[in-house]
């Protein structure tokens, strides 16, 4: 998000999903967009039937990299110095859009002055990316007319996080990829409403529509229509909350579908804050390990009980309709929050959450032209959309960056937090999985998912299973500086030898037991892709 | 179609009444119906399985390895390797399973009457074909009997009791091999293709039943047909994961067949003529 | 209406279809398109023939193969208790039923069904439901966007099969008997119906070769066959699909004749539960894995080339057309352009 926000002024996706399949190059870039994002691999496999050229840079060869013109399999962590050397070449080959440079951008100069103090050869060195792959990647990228970048969280789940998003927002200005159709940098954001989320101020820092909580104007728009004062400071970040401790400043928390207890870093460390809590109330669909800590569960409705509306990833809000009434004594989110909005004395007098979506187009003006009505009988509505008569936005920055001129951020590569070692010596990266979402906290329930798959499995590298007299199914413990957990091999050369892969998924296997909670310093977002362990058969 | 079967999937209650522990992975449960008249009407072939069921754990298809001249009862004899297994092997005698069945194509022991049987079998893979030797051995008029059983190790050989017999048995020739030694084992180590250039049989009056992991079963079909035995004549069964076992859900493919009701039992001819045939 | 004068062809005026189905439903559930609030057009049961409007002229979504095999049925449940361990069928007789308004694909993949579930053992399950309804098929005049039904000989006119068969003749319907069970219920409300004249035959076969001329995919079903038959689908075929399936068994859940399912126990409680069947699908990994583990399909492209030579070959084989009816759902659900079209059309390719 805080990439995006600083390069090009708005951090979404600058696409529509649709018009990845009319590309003639597609970058993809930290994201197994087969299992993660069906829909939108989709597209790009669409794309490649029309011909275009699809280039994967991953750790592991992923089902999308079989498919891909070229796979360039770089050591985890090294983005940046791969994406700037790509942008060397493009700059010694005379492959930049020099035009769209001066006109479009700033600080151009400080980004090719970086550049070219660069040493190509140390950098194929760091990365492991033959030089001539990165060559070749970089010629493929910046020659098409319309080219895309899509990107997902084996960019931003770095302490580099927002260097990475940078780096390809650069990569994206240096050759003018972005303003025209079919042609972008797209964020591809994991969960069915996270944009949404993220669009209604669930930030430390933001108010809904993304007006900034310290600006005076914004939090007194705010206050007049909401009828109370509202703090100027920003809140705090996820993980200064639930990695707080027993003696940090949290008392109460209130979690709202979300469980930490699984799915953030460094869990010995999460249990503590949680349970220490004066109080703590959890709203769920099921009873999550977090909600099993909790003082007070809210049964909450599903997605198929309630009338509302999901943003998804292409900024795309849609609008969902109830199916069947709340079962038992279920409540939906929005009613849950009225009633305790209520009791805690500030009464919200709602009828419908159409009502709710209208004080949303009043308040964030990117969302102004959106009302239900509007969304009923199409698939949605893009936003920024400015008025009831805008019909939405397919793709960002047509003729002027949403901050004005592009922002060239130019970056150095920062090593991961921690790296194998002697006593650590594999490389854990950690993912998703097809079959399961999340947690795990609705998708586990499925008898025929769990056949599919019922059990984490740690992919390893036939000749490290081999060092190991490791065979598929053997139980392995694996360890890290901060826990272990026990878990069974699949050996396969889908990751690189001295790297090590699996999911967060399963209970049974808490992965985030092992992660580590160094975090990106602007984004806050978790290093989960990175971290040392080691293997012992069991 | 002609006897216009109905299934309803429904399972009867049947009582365990002795639990026999083969080795450490194998267990033979000792069965009959609970309900008495049933028990004594119920009649299957060897070769042909039953669906057991066992409370929260759904079914699981295993064959026989007992055989119907010895009624009364019926034996299936189970390996630990999913979760209903697993629960299986925690129960004790006069808990109660479920069963359906009998399902599947046997081998005809009417075809088997007077010619010399090769038996090779591999871990609990001898289950089912214990069922057709011990029916021989229970019919006046059968051959000369060959056994082959390999085990991963000596104390993975199960059936030793009946072993026993058979290695005294004067019209039974029976042969062990295993894959790894352990201390006291003076018997032969290899595979169990290994033994089958050791005995004497004539593949003309003979025939093969074969079964074991798959790998093996694929190594031994085509040993038996560089030995000189007709395709016809090599008979093996096929595990697969099934849930209706009447040729209607599918999950037992093969090729165009369906294993619960083409097979379980199939000869090496019919495998042949399949485009895709995956043991 | 004399009996012998029943194997011609009768008129029903539209005006009177809506009295006709009032009789139909005093003796039986009625099925039938409907188009819900969300504006999508699903078979579903009439309880009030004033509150809901039938639509006639969208595709449904989904058939009927849920009413007679649905996604998810209770075939016993169970209990443990010093009686021993008990399975009881939970004793619902269905009810009689008429599907109304069914295209000529779903028809077939009824009739297909049948061959499935009774062709053989009998389905007690699938028996109890198919036993009491009336199938009446509805010609279709205009093919959908996707359809492929006379690639695949299942429509978009059907002569057999069927209990009665309407065409939509603009004012009216022709309506011809198929089953005796179509014969039966003309007859019981005859008053609506009257004998059909010799232009209303040549309005229906005019129509026929109107429909035969709409179809807008163009599918070579018989060369897919073909071409399996002799083995002339490169393997590269079959690694180009397996590469593109997204594994999420959509084609199969909205197939009108895939059939496979499964079968699992739902506790209820410490001592008793459910035992459920449901819908599965062949291209899943774990629709063939054993419980220790070994999976005779053991990759991806194998169960895509299952599914494809179930419908295609075996199917062929052993009943003589494909068990592809051409409704062309699974082109509009598939998400990764691994539907049968894609596969037909990939087939025939040199």
């Amino acid at each position: 998000m805080a990439g995006l926000a600083t390069t090009f002024g708005s951090g979404a996706m600058t696409n529509a999903i649709n018009e990845i399949e009319d590309a003639e190059v597609i970058l993809v870039i930290g994201s197994n967009t087969t299992e993660a994002h069906p829909q939108v691999a989709r597209r790009m496999l669409n794309a490649v039937d029309k011909g275009a050229k699809l280039i994967v840079i991953d750790p592991r060869r992923t089902r999308l990299a079989e498919c891909a013109t070229l796979h360039l399999a770089l050591a985890p962590g090294t983005d940046i110095p791969l994406l700037n050397a790509m942008m060397r070449v493009i700059l010694d080959e005379s492959l930049a859009d020099q035009l769209f440079i001066d006109m479009r951008t700033e600080n151009f100069a400080a980004l090719r002055a970086m550049l070219y103090r660069l040493d190509l050869a140390e950098l194929e060195a760091v990365t492991g990316v033959l030089l001539e792959d990165i060559r070749r990647a970089a010629q493929l990228y910046a020659r098409a007319r319309r080219s895309v970048v899509c990107y997902c969280l084996g960019i931003t789940q770095h302490i580099c996080g927002t260097a990475n998003v940078q780096s390809i927002a650069n990569l994206a200005m240096l050759t003018g990829h972005v303003e025209k159709q079919f042609t972008g940098v797209d964020p591809l954001r994991g969960q069915n409403n996270v944009q949404g989320a993220c669009d209604m101020g669930a930030l430390p820092n933001v108010f809904p529509g993304y007006q900034a909580v310290d600006n005076r104007d914004y939090r007194e728009k705010f206050e007049r229509v909401w009828q109370t004062r509202l703090p100027a400071a920003p809140g705090l970040s996820l993980l200064d909350m639930t990695h707080s401790g027993a003696c940090g400043p949290m008392r109460a928390m209130f979690i709202m579908g979300e469980n930490p207890l699984r799915s953030d870093p460094s869990l010995d460390r999460v249990e503590e804050t949680l349970t220490s809590l004066a109080f703590l109330a959890v709203s769920d669909i099921f009873l999550t390990e977090t909600a099993a800590h909790a003082h007070v569960v809210f049964p909450a409705a599903s997605f198929a009980e309630k009338t509302g509306t999901f943003t998804n990833t292409e900024r795309r809000v849609q609008l969902v309709r109830q199916a069947i009434p709340p079962i038992g004594d279920c409540r939906t989110d929005a009613d849950i929050i009225i009633a305790l909005s209520g009791r805690l004395g500030y009464a919200m007098a709602y009828e419908s959450t159409a009502e709710i979506m209208e004080e949303i187009a009043l308040l964030a003006p990117i969302y102004a032209g959106i009302r239900h009505d509007r969304l009923r009988h199409s698939w949605g509505l893009q936003w920024p959309c400015w008025n009831t008569a805008h019909p939405g936005t397919p793709f960002l920055h047509k003729y002027y960056f949403t901050r004005g001129k592009g922002h060239f951020v130019p970056n150095d590569h920062l090593p991961p937090a921690e790296l194998p070692c002697q006593d650590f010596p594999f490389l854990l990266n950690s993912g998703r999985i097809y079959h399961h979402y999340h947690t795990g906290s609705m998708t586990r329930q499925s008898a025929l998912l769990n056949r599919e798959c019922g059990e984490a499995l740690l992919m390893i590298h036939p000749a490290d299973a081999a060092r190991l007299k490791v065979r598929g199914g053997d139980r392995l413990c694996m360890a890290s500086r901060r826990g272990a957990v026990e878990i069974k091999a699949e050996i396969t050369d889908q990751v690189a030898a001295g790297s090590v892969y699996t999911n967060f998924h399963f209970g049974e296997t808490p992965i985030n037991r092992l992660t580590i909670a160094a975090q990106d310093p602007v984004a806050q977002c978790p290093e989960f892709k990175v971290c040392a362990v080691r293997l012992e058969k069991l | 179609m002609s006897l216009m079967r109905s299934e309803d999937y429904l399972p009867r209650p049947a009582v365990i009444q002795k639990i026999i522990a083969e080795n450490s992975q194998i267990k033979t449960f000792v069965l009959a119906l609970a309900d008495q008249q049933a028990n004594q009407a119920f009649t299957y072939r060897p070769g042909q399985f039953m669906m057991v069921s066992l409370p929260h754990r759904g079914e699981a298809p295993i064959s026989f390895s007992s055989t119907p001249t010895r009624p009364g009862t019926i034996e299936l004899s189970v390996r630990r390797a999913g979760s209903l297994t697993a629960a299986m092997h925690a129960l004790q005698a006069g808990d109660q399973v479920g069963l359906r069945g009998p399902y599947g194509r046997p081998f005809v022991m009417e075809d088997l009457q007077g010619r010399d049987l090769l038996v090779v079998a591999g871990g609990i893979g001898l289950a089912p074909l214990r069922s057709v030797i011990n029916g021989c051995l229970d019919t006046p008029g059968h051959g000369k009997l060959t056994i082959l059983y390999g085990s991963r190790v000596p104390s993975d050989i199960a059936f030793r009791g009946d072993i026993d017999i058979w290695q005294h048995h004067p019209a039974v020739t029976c042969h062990l091999t295993v894959d790894a030694p352990e201390p006291g084992w003076d018997g032969p180590v290899g595979l169990v293709t290994g033994l089958l250039g050791q005995v004497k049989v004539d593949p003309a009056s003979s025939t093969a039943l074969v079964c074991g992991p798959p790998v093996m079963i694929a190594a031994v079909l085509t040993a038996l047909g560089k030995m000189g035995f007709a395709d016809e004549e090599i008979l093996t069964t096929m595990e697969r994961h099934m849930k209706c076992g009447i040729g209607v859900c599918r999950h037992c493919h093969l090729d165009s067949k369906l294993v619960c009701v083409d097979g379980p039992v199939f000869s090496r001819a019919q495998l042949k003529k399949l485009q895709m045939d995956r043991l | 209406m004399r009996d012998d004068a029943m194997d011609q062809a009768f008129i029903l005026a539209k005006d009177h279809l809506k009295s006709f189905l009032r009789k139909v439903k005093k003796g039986h559930r009625l099925v039938a398109p409907v188009t819900n609030q969300h504006n999508d057009t699903l078979f579903c049961t009439i309880n009030h023939l004033d509150r809901v409007p039938i639509n006639l002229t969208e595709q449904a979504q989904n058939g009927i193969k849920s009413f007679l095999f649905p996604q998810q049925e209770t075939l016993a449940t169970y209990a443990v208790s010093a009686d021993g361990y008990r399975f009881n069928r939970t004793d619902v007789r269905p009810e009689p039923t008429v599907y109304f308004g069914v295209r000529p694909c779903d028809l077939m993949a009824v009739l297909y069904m049948d061959v499935v579930f009774m062709g053989g053992v009998k389905d007690q399950h699938y028996l109890e439901k198919r036993q009491d309804s009336v199938l009446i098929g509805l010609n279709c005049n205009a093919p959908f966007a996707n359809c492929f039904c006379s690639a695949t000989k299942s429509g978009p006119f059907l002569e057999t099969g069927f209990d009665l068969m309407f065409t939509d003749l603009g004012d009216r319907f022709l309506v011809e008997i198929g089953r005796p069970k179509g014969r039966e219920m003309l007859q019981a409300w005859q008053q609506f119906f009257t004998p059909a004249e010799a232009e209303d035959t040549r309005a229906q076969y005019q129509l026929s070769l109107e429909a035969m001329a709409g179809f807008r995919l163009d599918v070579y079903a018989d060369q897919a066959i073909q071409r399996l038959a002799a083995g002339l689908v490169p393997e590269s075929v079959w690694e180009q699909l397996s590469l593109r399936c997204q594994d999420c068994a959509g084609c199969a859940y909205i197939c009108p004749t895939c059939t496979c399912f499964t079968i699992v126990d739902r506790p209820a409680g410490p001592d008793c539960g459910e035992r459920l069947r449901s819908w599965d699908a062949c291209t899943f990994a774990g629709f063939t894995r054993l419980a220790g583990g070994h999976n005779p399909v053991a990759h991806k492209i194998h169960a895509i080339q299952t599914r494809f030579l179930h419908k295609l070959k075996y199917d062929v084989d052993k009943h003589g057309r494909p068990s592809c009816v051409g409704c062309g759902r699974c082109v509009g659900i598939c998400f990764g352009g691994t539907d049968i079209v894609r596969f037909i059309k990939m087939a025939g390719e040199d």
